[in-house]
């Protein structure tokens, strides 16, 4: 028998559940979409589910032993769902990011020390409005929102 | 229960027990007085290249040597640079750690596809490099008694930009049967005497009396690693004391216990075979497949390390 869903990881955490095909479809293709990051990057992982959580966890040879453990925590947060948005996480950015061909913000150094202190800056460029990856002098910092003329820090 | 901190001038008299079995005793004394030199690892599943690291951190005014023979691992000077506070700290690219510590993770030799289990977990040097090692393809599940220690590996595996760990929250001795692990890591809790030197005289808590009993918790970790492990799998024992009665010792009760064998292995760090004999008492032959590492031989801290193989 299946277990039942539960919801968040915390002291007396389930297992997050393996989500369906056609959602990690949803979830991969935002990906490749967004940032050109093809789906074959994580054909190594399963995407594993907690309420608005998407985690990136390796394949395990089977998956059911695991299951009879009570974890804590399981993978990297890797995308949630914000409202109707998939948005990537500064941590799954910041490793995958170095993969990304597009929607990527470079700053530098002065303007980026200015977006993390102030959280937004009147910004323009030639890019599609949605979530962009913030990248200085070859690093990569995490996600930031590219909206009407401005730039908004997700940065942690 | 009364913990004592070890004075640095308290220190001869503590060690002189050990006087037969380290190597150049007085030598190793005198180093006791010299801080420990500032080490990191660097994380190549976050920072794409080496560079970025090297030339960021000589920027903020240090300086970075590759260590030889220890790919990633690199020394920095001045050794009181605030490593934790880069950017290169924050971002994941590199993680402080002293080289010995490197050592058991070098004997469990991972590699992806394998179930590993780290027993004592937090705050999660060791898990990190097992990750890194298996380019992020084992499956790792890492575990620790504490929360609060728990919490501090949760973080670092983020910042690390780990995939492949899930962590759990089990007193070891009672970690659940049912997962086939290849590879099982027990770095264990010990009375830290490899850690102790100048700087670092807090290190080592000394009971005075009522003391917790390390070898019996200790044997009790080792134990149901070995039971955990699949038949032919590897159990890696290690800590950061210099006391036969928790290194030694505890292998040897193993192996009187189970049906299992020590592997030699190479590491690039100087290094002495495991004691067979200690204030009188005898051990099993197998030991000397077992490697100490002195301070003062390895410019970092003393460590004890044996690869176990599961026989039946
Ligand atoms: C030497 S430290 C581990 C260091 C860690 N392996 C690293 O490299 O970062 C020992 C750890 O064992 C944990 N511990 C102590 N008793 C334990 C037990 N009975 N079961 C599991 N973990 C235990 C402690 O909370 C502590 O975090």
């Amino acid at each position: 028998m299946k277990k039942k869903r539960r919801k968040k990881i915390h002291k007396e955490a389930k297992w997050p559940r393996v989500i369906s095909f056609e959602e990690r479809e949803e979830v991969l293709s935002f990906w490749e979409e967004r940032f050109g990051i093809p789906p074959e990057t994580f054909e190594n992982y399963l995407l594993l589910s907690t309420a608005k959580n998407y985690w990136l966890f390796v394949k395990p040879p089977e998956l059911r032993p695991l299951q009879n453990l009570q974890v804590q925590t399981v993978g990297l947060l890797f995308t949630r769902r914000v409202s109707k948005w998939l948005k990537p996480t500064s941590t799954a950015l910041q490793r995958f990011g170095h993969l990304a061909t597009k929607n990527i913000v470079e700053l530098g150094p002065l303007e980026l020390d200015r977006l993390r202190r102030e959280k937004r800056l009147e910004f323009e460029a030639d890019l599609e409005e949605g979530y962009v990856i913030i990248k200085c002098e070859k690093k990569i910092w995490g996600c930031g929102l590219y909206a009407k003329g401005k730039l908004i820090s997700y940065l942690p | 229960m009364g913990t004592k901190m070890l004075e640095l001038s308290e220190a001869p008299a503590y060690f002189e027990r050990y006087r037969k079995i380290i190597p150049r005793f007085e030598e190793f004394l005198e180093h006791l007085k010299r801080p420990l030199p500032l080490y990191f690892r660097l994380n190549e599943l976050k920072c794409p290249q080496e560079e970025i690291v090297l030339k960021g951190l000589e920027r903020q005014g240090a300086k970075v040597f590759p260590v030889p023979n220890l790919p990633r691992f690199f020394r920095v000077e001045p050794r009181d640079f605030p490593l934790g506070n880069t950017e290169e700290y924050y971002l994941g690219y590199i993680y402080p750690m002293t080289l010995s510590s490197a050592l058991p993770v070098m004997a469990l030799e991972p590699q992806p596809g394998e179930y590993i289990l780290d027993m004592c977990a937090a705050p999660g040097s060791k898990t990190t490099q097992i990750a890194q090692a298996a380019n992020d393809q084992a499956v790792i599940v890492a575990n620790d008694r504490r929360l609060d220690r728990l919490t501090a590996l949760v973080a670092n595996l983020k910042r690390l930009g780990v995939a492949s760990a899930l962590t759990t929250l089990y007193r070891g001795e009672v970690f659940p049967f049912g997962v086939p692990f290849d590879k099982i890591l027990v770095d264990a809790p010990c009375s830290g005497e490899g850690r102790y030197r100048q700087g670092y005289e807090g290190e080592l808590l000394y009971q005075k009396e009522g003391h917790t009993n390390l070898p019996a918790i200790q044997k009790g970790l080792l134990v149901r690693a070995f039971d955990l492990v699949k038949v032919g799998g590897i159990v890696v024992y290690s800590t950061c004391t210099i006391n036969p009665e928790e290194n030694e010792m505890v292998v040897d009760y193993l192996l009187r216990k189970r049906q299992a064998q020590i592997i030699s292995c190479q590491y690039p760090l100087p290094h002495h075979p495991g004691i067979t004999e200690w204030e009188g008492r005898v051990f099993h032959p197998e030991l000397i497949k077992a490697a100490r590492f002195y301070p003062h031989e390895t410019e970092s801290v003393g460590f004890f390390v044996a690869k176990i193989k599961r026989l039946f």
